[in-house]
């Protein structure tokens, strides 16, 4: 049988310009300055990797195009930006500086205009739209914003099925519940979202081991990305950057 | 730019470079007068180095039988004081061959070691796996101390400013500091020590500084930086010794206690732990490797490698010719250089200019920026006039 290599990211959260790592998006431990990260990441010959900063759509800043450029020149591997990116001329910038792809998600909540403008410029290939879910107090899964913009999108699937129309070329799927918490992709989301489009899906959110990215995969994602597993040790979440995938 | 003024052929026959005599090796080893104002020789041309090894390796290290005696004697009484979590010590992790092998020897004790692991922000990838590695292993639980990179960083920027021979004092301090922090918060009493005499006994003076000294990297970073430093784990005089002596937390150098040959140690964490060389003592770091290599022997003309050997051929672990041998090697890797030199210029925040310009400035001795002597004084006097208070709280307490 030919196996090919899965597609495995880390992700890598920028707050304050550094680099932390939350549990369900909140309590932000600090796990260390992002260029000596990446530069690990990088001798490590991760294939990918995915850097969203925390702060800036909740903010409304711009990206941190200097810092950004800072790190990414540590990095030979395809670096996805995501945070604070809200017109063409931003990813215009971050493509220049070296970034391969950029992450949209809180602006997809306020209209498709920006996906529609990347896409036709630069590709499909270039714009991924990452969904945040998180259970609602009744139990029902729906589409989050941890930047407390308020939106119509009820379903999932639809919102997903919009979000490809519209030009993007990959699908960000987190499990705000999960992020965190080891306790393993939520397979039921992945499952209905994979099926509900035809574009790549990065599932995210839970993942604690090698076992977690083959189920995921099975379920229908095309990459798996974990921060926890890769930023941290346990039992005592010690800060140590590893890649055993 | 590279290598210009570090050309050991040229420094022999420099008398500045020799403290104005002339160029003179040790008879054993290849310990010279370049760059070392305190080494003296005998009538045989043997340096005070050689005899100081000798004495060190008589007095505190052990082998054999009486050795292993006193590992399972330290072992049993490590055990018997449990902290939180059964963990019964702390071991600093860094990735190198003696904190691995230290590792090692804790398993084969039978103890249960917190590994505590400090992370400044120049981890190199070998140091991380060597690190994952060890934990995969030897089963042990790791706990992480990490520099807040800004403060740390802004901290780093004052002592290159300074001009100032240690800069890897900031490190050396915080890591002394984390882990009795550590210590402290698991309740642990004993910290394994990775120092030893076999590897390392043999450091001129000159070559480093005082780490404790508080006083000193406090005056050199409000002269330069002055930026907050409140969550690095500093470790003033006084809080050092309440941990030595009010919660007795002491220090257990294991590794004196046996034969140490550094190739079998190689094999056997290689073989065991995973451990991989990244070539050349302390090079787990990015910074330590430029530092050892580039800074040092550039700005001061020192090259650490001198000691290091000198020490294993002291041990009769190498001979003088092998060492010899390999240094004629350059102390780094001329193409890493470069690549090391642009890293640690972004990393630090300055421009290419501005720390070709930092790293020309004239060499400034730690002692212009103030000391902790008269702090200490005050400290021994304190301690003087109470040693009949504490001996009486030891009979008392301690049996």
């Amino acid at each position: 049988m030919i196996s090919f290599r899965k597609r495995i990211i880390p992700v890598l959260l920028l707050h304050k310009g550094q680099l932390y790592k939350t549990v369900r998006f909140q309590k932000p431990v600090y796990v260390g300055d992002p260029i000596n990260a990446v530069k690990i990441f990088n001798d490590k010959e991760v294939d990918e990797l995915i850097l969203l900063d925390i702060d800036a759509s909740k903010k409304n800043q711009e990206p941190d195009f200097g810092l950004i450029t800072d790190i990414v020149s540590e990095a030979f591997m395809p670096i996805a930006y995501g945070g604070g990116v809200t017109q063409l001329r931003h990813a215009e910038k971050l493509f220049y500086n070296g970034v391969e792809k950029v992450v949209l998600n809180t602006v997809l909540l306020k209209g498709f205009g920006l996906v529609e403008e990347i896409s036709a410029k630069y590709g499909a290939q270039s714009v991924v739209a990452s969904i945040d879910v998180k259970k609602s107090l009744l139990g029902k899964k729906k589409v989050f914003s941890h930047a407390s913009v308020s939106h119509k999108m009820e379903s999932i699937t639809e919102f997903a099925r919009l979000c490809e129309s519209k030009g993007a070329g990959e699908i960000m799927l987190n499990s705000v519940d999960r992020d965190g918490t080891y306790s393993g992709y939520d397979l039921e989301l992945i499952q209905a979202v994979s099926a509900a489009v035809s574009v790549p899906l990065i599932a995210c959110g839970g993942a604690s081991s090698k076992a977690d990215f083959s189920s995921a995969e099975k379920s229908g994602s095309s990459a798996m990305a974990a921060g926890s597993m890769f930023v941290f040790q346990r039992p005592h979440n010690a800060v140590l950057i590893s890649y055993d995938v | 730019m590279m290598y210009k003024k570090y050309n050991p052929a040229a420094l022999m026959s420099n008398p500045e470079a020799n403290l104005n005599r002339p160029y003179q090796q040790c008879g054993v080893s290849i310990m010279d007068t370049i760059a070392d104002p305190d080494i003296t020789f005998d009538e045989k041309g043997i340096s005070n180095y050689y005899y100081e090894y000798l004495e060190a390796e008589k007095s505190d290290t052990k082998r054999g039988e009486e050795g292993e005696n006193l590992q399972r004697f330290w072992a049993e009484r490590i055990k018997s004081r449990p902290g939180k979590n059964g963990y019964n010590c702390i071991l600093g992790l860094s990735g190198g061959a003696d904190s691995t092998y230290l590792a090692f020897l804790a398993k084969k004790l039978g103890l249960n070691p917190l590994l505590v692991h400090f992370d400044y922000g120049w981890n190199s990838e070998i140091a991380t796996k060597n690190v994952e590695n060890a934990v995969k292993a030897t089963g042990f639980d790791l706990y992480t101390v990490v520099m807040d990179w800004t403060e740390f960083k802004n901290l780093q920027r004052s002592y290159f400013k300074a001009s100032v021979l240690d800069l890897d004092v900031p490190a050396d301090h915080m890591i002394f500091g984390a882990l009795y922090k550590t210590a402290l918060k698991f309740n642990l009493k004993f910290v394994l020590s990775g120092n030893n005499v076999w590897t390392e006994h043999t450091l001129p003076k000159s070559w480093n500084y005082n780490k404790f000294d508080l006083v000193n990297l406090k005056n050199i970073h409000r002269k330069f930086e002055n930026t907050p430093l409140k969550h690095l784990p500093a470790l003033g005089l006084w809080q050092h010794a309440y941990y030595q002596l009010v919660r007795n937390i002491e220090k257990v150098p294991l590794l004196n206690w046996q034969e140490y040959n550094r190739d079998e140690v190689i094999e056997i964490i290689t073989r065991e732990l995973g451990w991989k060389d990244y070539g050349g003592k302390h090079q787990e770091s990015v910074f330590t490797r430029f530092y050892q290599g580039y800074i040092l022997p550039e700005k001061f003309l020192i090259d650490k490698r001198k000691a290091h050997l000198s020490t294993l051929v002291f041990g009769g672990q190498m001979t003088k010719e092998k060492a010899t041998e390999i240094m004629k090697e350059p102390p780094y890797d001329p193409k890493m250089i470069q690549q090391d030199f642009e890293f640690v210029a972004k990393k630090l925040g300055f421009s290419v200019e501005e720390f070709h310009k930092v790293l020309n400035l004239p060499n400034v001795k730690h002692e212009f920026y103030g000391t902790d002597e008269r702090q200490r004084e005050t400290y021994y006097n304190i301690m003087r006039s109470i040693k009949p208070l504490t001996k009486a709280y030891k009979k008392l307490f301690r049996k």
